[in-house]
């Protein structure tokens, strides 16, 4: 019996070790934390984004715009997960689930007018309250245009 | 009794008067254009608004509050507006201006609000001798001291900014200056971002995070600021990031844990410029060819210049580390300065090196660096390092005004004695 219970524990802790690796965030640190791409103090909280890097680092953005930077100065390839934060909640969602609207009218801490939300209900109640904008899924953000427009 | 009495009576002459018989919102309302409105001294509780061009004047103990999260004061829609000698506090914002085409604000006092003053769509805009103290508590809780916002011929002069998020802070502006303000204690002492045309002249910035936060932006004069003391993990004297066509020239940089970076920059001229004990002078990362640090005095530094694989140009600067000789006699050194420096370039990769900066293996290190890269030719080499630092500023001018008021009372004065002697 107890080779048995043994044989079981040794595969248990085989998978676990081959299961896959979570990401979680990380509160940001205002003291400390700035965007890795502007060197701003991170004190938007509601736009900041974050990447956790597959060797357990973080890189620590303040609009999604400096985020999408990021990824297309360094790729995809060392990134865990990507989250960005719920401009409604202040809540992390995963970016590539993220539904975004764009309005060059809406602040955000580079002016970017791009702002996060969990769901398209979400995003629509924001465009009712904040003025109409343009609906985008993480897949338009590698080909739109950052910075501010007129 | 008595005694009890004559203390109630103390206590409500000492209080502030709240002058509940004059309404400030209907003598606005009332006053033609062009005209002066008096506010008398007093606590004035509210959401005031002026649409028209008035004068709104106070006077020693007028105070505007703002009421619930709204403005204590807005101003709409109009032009020539001018407020002046009032005091303002409340939950929010202090004062709002939108679409105004001429406002003056002058002597005012803010305290105790979420931002100073906002000003957005505006034009001709002055604001002078205003005084705004935030809170204690940290910046991310904060506004803004002074903030402009798609605005057009803003000037920005003689202010004092302490304890908010950025002391100025100026977004999509054509033409600004801003000068002789002091900002102390806040993240940013000025903050530009989508400015164009601007000025920052006569500045002082102390312990701030960042001195001077300069982000696209184009065109711009930085001029005799003394930026000093931010010495934070992230702290800046001036970072320039993606700035093009930025003239930085004969400010005091001293005691910042980097005096200026450049990032992401073009077509930057760094001269005649003071930077004294800095962990790092100057730092550039994907700066272009076309930028220049030149006549500069470099004293007391720990790490001269830095940089990634593009560079920056070093030229006739002085160096207090330089140990070259001068055998032409012409001023400047006959071997080259060369600034590369292995700790500081793995610096620019992890800031967190930082903390190693004046360690033992780190000085042991860049000692043999600057014996080794004598040999190196194209990155932070200075060709004609100058021998003795270049007094920049002008010394002992002489005020004509003061000199002959001194003189008219010393002779005055001679003469008085004179006369009471004769006499």
């Amino acid at each position: 019996m107890k080779k048995w219970i043994m044989i079981v524990m040794l595969c248990c802790a085989v998978l676990m070790g081959c299961s896959e690796k979570t990401y979680e965030p990380r509160e940001i640190v205002s003291e400390t934390d700035v965007c890795k791409i502007c060197n701003m103090s991170i004190v938007h909280n509601e736009y900041a984004g974050q990447i956790a890097l597959k060797n357990g680092d973080y890189e620590i953005f303040d609009d999604i715009g400096c985020l999408m930077e990021y990824i297309e100065a360094n790729g995809e390839d060392e990134v865990g997960a990507a989250y960005i934060k719920d401009a409604a909640k202040n809540e992390w969602i995963d970016v590539i689930k993220a539904v975004y609207v764009y309005n060059k009218d809406y602040w955000t801490p580079m002016n970017y007018g791009v702002v996060a939300f969990d769901t398209k209900e979400a995003a629509q109640e924001w465009m009712v309250s904040e003025g109409e904008g343009q609906l985008l899924a993480y897949t338009d953000l590698h080909d739109f245009k950052w910075g501010i427009h007129k | 009794m008595k005694k009890i009495g004559f203390a109630l009576l103390f206590f409500l002459f000492m209080s502030q008067t709240v002058y509940a018989d004059f309404d400030m919102q209907a003598a606005i309302d009332a006053a033609r254009p062009g005209e002066i409105v008096h506010i008398p001294a007093g606590r004035y509780q509210g959401n005031f608004i002026v649409t028209k061009p008035i004068t709104l004047q106070g006077e020693e103990g007028t105070e505007l509050i703002g009421e619930r999260d709204k403005p204590a004061l807005r101003i709409e829609n109009t032009a020539k507006v001018t407020v002046e000698n009032i005091t303002l506090s409340g939950k929010n914002k202090a004062i709002v201006a939108s679409d105004v085409d001429g406002l003056e604000l002058r002597k005012l006092q803010i305290k105790d609000v979420h931002t100073g003053v906002h000003i957005q769509r505006s034009k001709n805009v002055r604001i002078h001798e205003v005084n705004v103290a935030g809170s204690e508590a940290h910046y991310s809780q904060k506004g803004n001291g002074v903030a402009v916002f798609k605005s057009e011929d803003i000037t920005i002069e003689g202010n004092t900014i302490e304890r908010v998020q950025d002391g100025i802070y100026v977004e999509e502006v054509t033409r600004v200056v801003v000068q002789r303000n002091k900002v102390t204690s806040s993240r940013y002492g000025t903050h530009f971002m989508y400015t164009s045309d601007a000025e920052a002249l006569f500045n002082t910035y102390l312990h701030n995070v960042t001195g001077l936060m300069i982000m696209m932006t184009t065109d711009i004069l930085l001029e005799n600021n003394t930026v000093a003391n931010h010495f934070d993990f992230n702290g800046y004297g001036m970072l320039l990031y993606d700035v093009q066509q930025a003239k930085i020239k004969l400010n005091t940089i001293k005691n910042n844990r980097t005096g200026v970076a450049l990032q992401k920059s073009s077509n930057i001229q760094i001269e005649t410029n003071d930077f004294q004990m800095n962990q790092t002078a100057l730092e550039g990362t994907k700066v272009n060819g076309d930028t220049t640090a030149s006549s500069n005095n470099f004293t007391g530094n720990i790490l001269t210049a830095r940089s990634d694989k593009q560079g920056f140009q070093l030229v006739s600067n002085y160096y207090d580390d330089y140990s070259g000789i001068d055998l032409k006699d012409n001023g400047f050194g006959d071997i080259p300065y060369v600034a590369v420096s292995s700790f500081g370039q793995w610096m620019v990769r992890q800031p967190v090196y930082q903390y190693f900066v004046a360690s033992p293996s780190v000085i042991l290190l860049t000692s043999l660096d600057q014996q080794i890269n004598k040999t190196e030719k194209n990155m932070l080499i200075d060709n004609t390092p100058r021998l003795v630092m270049k007094d920049t500023k002008e010394k002992n001018k002489v005020n004509m005004v003061q000199m002959l008021v001194g003189l008219f009372l010393t002779l005055s004065s001679l003469w008085l004695w004179k006369r009471g002697i004769t006499e």
